[in-house]
């Protein structure tokens, strides 16, 4: 610690902090623009200079200044005001002050200080900029005649996104933020350089013109795409949400975003929502009335009792499912599941059989920390991006080594320090095997308190890296080292998504990463962390509620098969849509086709066309709630706005079934959750209203396996085929619903199927060509993509779309044979 | 008392005699409007539409909460006042938003004879304001 004094204040302070950060802790305004709490210090606007007792004759930048023993600090002076204003005279020199309809007027750091030194008049005479703005890409808004080169656009997209967009190009009075070759932006749109413009240079497209600052209000929330439970918080107005705003002061998040939580909002105003629950009469669905809904839809559950099969999506609030688990116990049915039913079995029944858990072991802050991380499936940046941009902080910040497992190339693999271990498609547990060989054989495995070393070691026999290698084509060093570094590691992560599209062997994979996470010791120990991210906002409070099949029940799987064979006679979907999203689209049509079918969405979606009731919810702008994220963390949900004409919470139409079921029913969201504590283990003393702006995370930062069991498991044979299919998540997408949100569409509007250069020459298709897959017999069509990232021979193809029938050839395999051909 | 009576009688009969009268016979005759009266609302034209830019100022700053504006993007991308609205009913003539006018868009006139049979005749819309 370091003791100083900042305007006759005595402070004491971190060896680590600049004059800056000493100064903010205890409360003295020091004015900035270039400055940002999680950027590295740059020192580019001048704005912050103060004076130093020790270094008298010239004022000091107090964001690159570190603190020193015994410092006097003096923060504001006539001398420092008219150094100050000097500054501000030098920016509005160029700058021009289209202030009344430039949307950053009411919050621009720049304005306010104008106004705060009175720069009234401009001592100095220059030509004002006049540069060509940004107007081709569809979401971020680039004005460079506004901007004053504070560079932090440059900084956030480089050190946090890790992608490198923006750079300063010429010199002297001519430099400017660019693209390179000063081309239009072309990028992620994560729009983190939008929430760092202190000036109103770069904005948010969407919200052009919308309204002023000062008109929205703010309301925080948690994000309903992703596993990841970033805080966004909703600028309203108008019953409407209007944007996105910036807040790094909550949530894990701080401020970070990607492009489905920044631009992927307007879902929830859209036009085409559900108003009014409809009801199908004469083989069309006509609007009807709530009470006449609920009556046919209680008097349908009663008779079908035990045969009802409920299967809901994982964005319903933790009060929610609780409630949606009253309504089936109240039927008498033990078939509810979520999300498929297969994906999340890697927590459920891979992370209980070897750690007894079902839930991730640390907390995202803990990985910027890491000087190891393992990402297994390249796709872990595309399904949860903002935890992606944590493990580019720990590179950045702390060194760290990452690897790779994958069998396409992605963002992770583009980071500094990363290494892309590319393997055959669907051999992940073959390649994780070997890191377990390679760590026990080395003699670096952790083996007290293990269970089941001697038989693991014996199944592990086979998978020595060179022998995975061979068969799978990795390089056996680059397995080797692999595992010497996540073995040695002092802190060491192993990240790992799941999802809809990764259904198979998602156990296998899990005890696979649990394996090596025992071995490592990474399991457990604090700072370290084996994470099993789902792809939903809420699929790990759906695995802590328990919104899986009962000990008699049928899976989501077994429900949709028997449904199809026309034994399940009510069918109730909340917030899914499995014609589009679940594998196998035959088996769902008939399975919808079959049975009385019960709907409740936001939208008219594939599947609520074949239903007899559809019920209109609520999106999570408009419920109050918790959600738990892939960290364990329970965060609150609050209200932005109202829901569309008649339509409900999903709590409150649970609420309204169970009432009608003569069950009582907890009145408000608030009393579901201490209900809920009483219920789930880990949340016992959770109070709802003492969650704060940084969530509760539940079984503390490190959640201590309750046994250690090793467990083998076999790896896969790799598919024998020429050309092979991956289904996954696209970077701008989560789920279906993204789909329906203007932002995320105006960047990937379309299906794609993504083709390597070399396979792309060979059936001479460019980006923008049609080309048909055939499998087992059914095409499927979609536009090409070309792109460097995959193996020669394989392709991908997200599963956000309807249009494309992804699930018309994908059956939850792998990896799927195809047959390419161009139209 | 004859005297007073008098006295006081010859000043009516003084402001009877013609020019020595203060009520003015409105609408046939008008009071002279000082320079800067505030009347109706005028909203400013520029070239080839109105000057106003919709950047918000004088509905945030009425007091009477009277103004309603709309922004839109146009076809050029300039910010223009979709919708521009005056209620006259709630309107307290303060004049503060022609002060906190930043483009000099909006300005007041000298009209005050704004009786109406309507309430919506009161709510003065764009089109309204750009020719008044």
């Amino acid at each position: 610690m370091v003791n100083l004094t900042i305007d006759g204040k005595q402070i004491t302070t971190a060896k680590t902090s600049t004059i800056y950060e000493a100064a903010k802790e205890n409360g003295i305004y020091i004015p900035v623009l270039c400055y940002a709490k999680k950027l590295l210090p740059y020192g580019a606007c001048r704005i912050c200079l103060v004076e130093v007792e020790q270094m008298k004759g010239r004022l000091i930048p107090s964001c690159t200044t570190p603190v020193t023993e015994g410092m006097v600090v003096t923060t504001l002076s006539d001398e420092i005001r008219k150094v100050r204003k000097t500054v501000l005279e030098f920016l509005l020199v160029n700058h021009v002050v289209d202030c009344p309809v430039c949307d950053k007027g009411g919050e621009c750091d720049l304005q306010d200080l104008t106004y705060e030194y009175e720069v009234v008049t401009n001592r100095f005479e220059g030509e004002k900029f006049d540069l060509p703005t940004d107007e081709v890409n569809p979401l971020i808004e680039r004005n460079m005649n506004r901007c004053v080169l504070c560079g932090k656009c440059v900084r956030v997209c480089d050190e946090v996104v890790g992608y490198g967009s923006y750079s300063f190009i010429n010199r002297g009075f001519e430099t400017k933020i660019a693209t390179a070759f000063d081309r239009g932006l072309n990028c992620e749109f994560c729009g983190q350089c939008v929430s760092m413009c202190p000036v109103g240079a770069i904005l948010p497209r969407p919200f052009k013109f919308k309204a002023r600052p000062w008109q929205l209000k703010e309301v925080d929330s948690v994000c309903g795409y992703c596993g990841n439970g970033c805080t966004v918080t909703l600028g309203v107005k108008d019953n409407q949400v209007q944007t996105i705003r910036f807040n790094e002061d909550t949530g894990v998040n701080h401020g970070n975003l990607c492009v489905r939580g920044r631009f992927g909002y307007s879902y929830v105003n859209d036009s085409k929502r559900l108003t009014k629950p409809l009801i199908r009469k004469g083989g069309e669905l006509k609007e009807a009335s709530w009470d006449e809904a609920f009556a046919t839809i209680t008097e349908k559950f009663k008779t079908a009792g035990k045969d009802l099969g409920i299967i809901s999506g994982a964005r319903l609030t933790n009060e929610e499912l609780l409630l949606l688990k009253r309504v089936s116990s109240a039927i008498g049915t033990q078939n509810l599941d979520h999300s498929g039913g297969e994906c999340y079995k890697g927590l459920t029944e891979g992370l209980k059989e070897t750690m007894g858990i079902s839930a991730s072991t640390g907390t995202f802050p803990q990985v910027e920390k890491c000087d190891a991380i393992l990402a297994i499936r390249s796709d872990f940046y595309e399904t949860h991006p903002v935890f992606g941009m944590v493990i580019n902080q720990a590179i950045r910040l702390n060194d760290a080594q990452l690897a790779v497992i994958a069998d396409k190339r992605g963002k992770l693999s583009k980071l500094p320090n990363a290494r892309t271990l590319i393997h055959k498609p669907g051999c992940e547990i073959n390649m994780i095997n070997a890191l377990c060989q390679v760590i026990i054989a080395e003699g670096l495995a952790q083996t007290a308190g293990l269970q089941g070393i001697t038989e693991l070691t014996k199944a592990l026999a086979d998978y020595t890296p060179e022998a995975v290698a061979g068969m799978v084509g990795a390089d056996a060093e680059a397995i080797k080292k692999t595992a010497r570094e996540l073995a040695n590691a002092q802190n060491a992560a192993i990240v790992v998504a799941y999802g809809l599209p990764y259904t198979a062997y998602s156990k296998e994979i899990a005890i696979a990463a649990a394996n090596l996470a025992l071995l490592t010791g990474i399991a457990g120990r604090d700072g370290s962390g084996l994470y099993l991210c789902g792809e939903k906002a809420n699929s790990q409070g759906a695995v802590d509620l328990q919104i899986i099949p009962g000990p008699a029940g049928l899976g989501a799987q077994q429900v949709l098969s028997t449904a199809a064979e026309g034994k399940l006679p009510v069918l109730y979907l909340v917030g899914e849509d499995p014609l589009v999203s679940y594998p196998d689209q035959t088996l769902v049509k008939k399975a919808l086709e079959k049975t009385f079918l019960v709907v409740q969405d936001l939208f008219m979606t594939d599947s609520a066309k074949y239903a007899d009731i559809v019920l209109p919810a609520a999106s999570f702008a408009e419920k109050e709630g918790t959600f738990t994220n892939a960290e364990r963390r329970i965060q609150r949900l609050r209200a932005g706005i109202k829901s569309p004409g008649e339509a409900k919470t999903d709590f409150a139409i649970f609420q309204q079934l169970l009432d009608k079921l003569q069950k009582t029913a907890p009145t408000t969201p608030a009393a579901a959750f201490s209900e809920l504590t009483a219920e789930v283990s880990g949340y016992t003393d959770i109070i709802y209203e003492q969650i704060g702006a940084q969530g509760q995370v539940w079984g503390g930062e490190t959640l201590v396996p309750v046994k250690k069991v090793l467990v083998p498991v076999a790896g896969m044979e790799p598919l024998q085929a020429d050309y092979q299919l991956l289904v996954g998540s696209a970077l701008y997408h989560s789920g279906t619903v993204s789909t329906r949100s203007k932002g995320p569409m105006s960047v990937c509007p379309e299906p794609y199927i993504e083709f390597n250069r070399d396979d792309a020459a060979t059936f001479g298709v460019t980006t923008g060509e049609m080309v048909q897959l055939k499998a087992d017999g059914v095409a499927i069509q979609a536009k090409v993509k070309v792109d460097n990232r995959l193996p020669k021979g394989v392709l991908f193809a997200p599963y956000h779309f309807g249009e494309l029938g992804l699930n018309k050839i994908y059956k939850g395999q792998s990896v799927i044979a195809v047959e390419p051909g161009k139209i | 008392m004859f005297k007073e009576f008098a006295k006081g009688l010859s000043i009516t009969l003084k402001h009877l005699l013609p020019g020595n009268t203060t009520t003015v016979e409105y609408p046939k005759q008008r009071l002279e409007i000082a320079p800067r009266f505030r009347g109706l609302h005028r909203l400013v034209p520029a070239q080839d539409r109105e000057k106003c830019v919709a950047c918000y100022l004088c509905p945030t700053v009425c007091p009477a909460k009277c103004i309603t504006v709309e922004s839109e993007e146009n076809e050029k991308g300039e910010k223009y006042p979709r919708v521009y609205e005056i209620d006259l009913l709630r309107c307290i003539f303060c004049g503060y938003c022609v002060e906190a006018c930043p483009v000099e868009a909006i300005e007041m006139t000298s009209a005050y004879e704004l009786a109406n049979f309507n309430r919506g005749d009161f709510v003065f819309d764009k089109a309204r304001l750009l020719k008044s």
